[in-house]
């Protein structure tokens, strides 16, 4: 892996050295700008992603305000 | 033309820069029309009506005095209708206008959808597979290992079959919170298909039918909620499925969009399915060196009306301006051709078109214009359409005169939240939700949500009300969401930035907006995507903390300057999904206060959410302020409660 040495102010010091981030920074540029929804790229991600992030409709253990032993 | 009357037309600067072209150039406008001829003061309130060949009958209010009983009973038509049976008669084929509308283009999207799954529509494809599958889910729809197109065909079937459903109830009722589906079940308002409802209004309102404005109005209800939870509700997840899900992206709106150097094309009208195509006609080379070859830089495509807001979300096409801004694009003498579709369009076009070099195209045959020239969209040649109309356009810039004004003025705007992307934004890829503005809600951060939308209407000043209803309610506190030309008022009055939270929401809102990196007021689309709304407002209740109703959240919904059907059977439709909604400009029923009183109170009893009639914007920006309130109230989160550290002792002290 490569690692990103970044320049940084520290308190009581001058610019110190410190190691950056190794994750995708996660800012799209041109084209791609907002287009979360291509981030899901395969079916079982996607029906993954309805069961969580869509839970409301889709997820098998959300309840949240609408709990009820018989559904409607 | 006097300062003061001018004004009083719109508050936006490159309008009335144009209304003065206009002048000069002796163009009539709707502005223009509007003065000239009042609205007839019978038909205005409802209590007109012409269902026969006996009438029209004419059963107004006695003017200027208190009416009597005796006079109340011979306030009936010839064949005995009531001014109740008339004012709700009316009401309801309002509606049903309104529903058969949204509903048709929802048709028309489910046809092409088929075709494109099927392969017979070339250039049409499945651009969203996630809300393909989440359709498939909701539908019962097989997925397993079939392909996209297989799950497509029976996907569009489904979707059609609910048009002509005869008997149960719309598969999307099913996404409605669980309590207000026993609600409407409860209420027999349950739609059974979406024509049928329409039918029936058409039906109960002929002359000696329905004659109870009570269960007149329940027919309207069945029939609003087959439009909001049906046709528009099919119109935009299919489209979102063929075009893409909206995402956020940069956009520009106003007539300073247009180019002076390039060929410019506005489309016009609500249907996203031929100006997708002529998106990407627009872009091909061929068409861009034809483009050169007459003098012209480029083509410049600009949106106008709910077509905007759709090629708009999905492409950053720019938006030339809301519905009583057709005509001035064509006065700036700078519009190549305009394409039209359906819905919102003025017959006046080709008459202005005449005074400059415009072509006006119509390209549905269900809507032709006399002085149009018709270029019929194919679905199943669809490029070769969008070809023919950009084509058009080229070969007509050459003919453009000299007498061209485009204003300079133009905004920037955020566009594309849908559902989808409000839940993303709020909790991001891995655990999207709307817990963030449920607990800012619950807060006090946020006092409650507000949906702003319909459209511009002549009899009052335009984008004004929409402006600012808008301002006030972002100043306090209240998260705004829009559709339709509302929107595009906003925009153009820069609400739909980030920047603007720091600049006009109050300090609460502005903190949420900023740490979340949203403007206060979202652009949510189109007016068939006040469906987002219902969608985003169900997500709401189903995340917890605010009820377990649409009726319990802190919400309200206006339309400041409607004046089409569609915008009475919104407003109907989220009135009966428990959304107190206000009205401006005018009420059509206020001819019977019987039927008015049972819109404006009844109903609350009966659906939670009921109508309310105020013109003064900043009034009806406080009755929803109000009702927000209320409704914090009954949750218990009117207050702030002081936040304490239990130590030990103060623990058993409790006990």
């Amino acid at each position: 892996m490569e690692y990103k040495i970044e320049k940084k102010s520290a308190p009581g010091r001058e610019e110190v050295e410190v190691l950056g981030a190794t994750f995708e920074e996660g800012k799209p540029e041109g084209e791609e700008m907002g287009r979360w929804r291509q981030k899901l790229a395969s079916r079982e991600e996607k029906l993954k992603y309805l069961q969580t992030g869509e839970r409301y409709w889709y997820g098998k253990d959300w309840y949240g305000s609408e709990k009820r032993k018989n559904p409607a | 033309m006097a300062e003061v009357e001018k004004n009083k037309k719109s508050v936006d600067t490159a309008s009335l820069e144009l209304i003065d072209k206009a002048c000069a150039d002796e163009v009539s406008l709707a502005f223009d029309r509007a003065e000239q001829m009042k609205p007839c003061p019978i038909g205005v309130v409802g209590s007109c009506c012409s269902n026969c060949g006996m009438g029209p009958c004419r059963v107004p209010l006695p003017k200027g005095k208190e009416e009597t009983p005796e006079g109340k009973k011979k306030r009936r038509g010839i064949c005995g209708a009531t001014a109740e049976t008339i004012a709700a008669r009316n009401f309801a084929r309002m509606i049903a206008g309104g529903a058969a509308a949204h509903s048709d283009h929802g048709r028309a999207v489910a046809e092409l959808f088929i075709a494109a799954a099927k392969g017979e529509a070339p250039g049409y494809e499945i651009r969203d597979e996630q809300k393909l599958l989440q359709l498939a889910l909701d539908w019962g729809i097989e997925i397993g290992d079939r392909s996209n197109q297989e799950i497509a065909v029976d996907l569009g079937e489904k979707a059609l079959a609910e048009f002509g459903r005869q008997e149960g109830e719309l598969l999307f009722l099913k996404r409605a919170p669980l309590k207000r589906q026993e609600l409407w079940r409860k209420r027999g308002v349950a739609p059974r298909g979406i024509d049928r409802e329409i039918v029936e209004i058409m039906h109960r309102t002929h002359a000696g039918v329905d004659q109870d404005y009570q269960n007149l109005l329940k027919q309207g209800t069945r029939a609003a909620l087959a439009d909001g939870w049906g046709g528009s509700m099919i119109a935009t997840e299919l489209q979102d499925i063929l075009f893409g899900t909206p995402a956020p992206l940069l956009g520009q709106v106003n007539l300073g969009v247009l180019k002076e150097d390039e060929v410019n094309l506005i489309i016009h009208g609500h249907e996203p399915l031929l100006s997708e195509m002529i998106v990407v006609a627009a872009q091909d080379t061929e068409m861009i060196e034809l483009a050169k070859s007459k003098g012209a830089k480029g083509i410049n495509l600009a949106g106008m009306c709910c077509t905007a807001n759709e090629i708009l979300m999905r492409h950053g096409v720019p938006l030339a301006g809301n519905f009583l801004q057709q005509e001035l694009a064509l006065v700036t003498g700078a519009v190549d051709a305009m394409v039209v579709d359906v819905q919102c369009i003025m017959e006046s076009l080709p008459d202005i078109a005449q005074c400059y070099h415009t072509k006006i195209i119509t390209t549905s045959p269900k809507a032709k214009i006399t002085g149009a020239i018709h270029i019929e969209f194919d679905e199943h040649k669809a490029m070769e359409s969008a070809k023919e109309v950009v084509r058009t356009a080229i070969e007509n810039f050459p003919r453009r005169g000299k007498n061209i004004l485009i204003p300079q003025e133009q905004h920037d705007l955020i566009a594309g939240f849908s559902h989808e992307t409000i839940n993303y934004l709020l909790g991001g890829l891995f655990r999207a939700s709307y817990r963030p503005l449920n607990d800012n809600i619950i807060n006090g951060r946020i006092r409650g949500v507000a949906g702003v939308v319909g459209c511009n209407n002549a009899r009052s000043t335009h984008n004004e009300g929409h402006i600012n209803m808008v301002k006030e309610l972002i100043k306090n506190d209240v998260l705004v969401l829009q559709t339709g030309c509302s929107a595009m008022a906003s925009a153009m009055a820069g609400l739909m930035v980030p920047e603007a939270a720091a600049k006009y929401a109050g300090e609460g809102l502005a903190s949420v907006c900023e740490a979340v990196g949203i403007p206060p007021v979202l652009h949510m689309g189109s007016c068939v995507d006040n469906s987002r709304i219902l969608i985003a407002a169900t997500a709401m209740v189903k995340d917890g903390g605010l009820g377990d109703d649409i009726s319990d959240l802190p919400v309200a919904g206006a339309a400041p300057e409607w004046m089409s059907e569609k915008a009475i059977s919104i407003g109907q439709y989220f009135v009966a999904s428990g959304v107190f909604t206000v009205f401006g400009v005018t009420w059509p029923t206020t001819g019977s206060k019987e039927v008015t009183d049972y819109l404006f109170k009844d109903f609350e009893e009966m659906y939670g959410g009921m109508w309310a009639f105020e013109p003064d914007p900043i009034k009806a920006a406080q009755l929803m302020i109000e009702h927000i309130d209320k409704k914090r109230k009954a949750l218990g989160i009117d207050k702030a409660r002081e936040r304490i550290l239990y130590d030990m002792e103060m623990r058993r002290d409790l006990i």
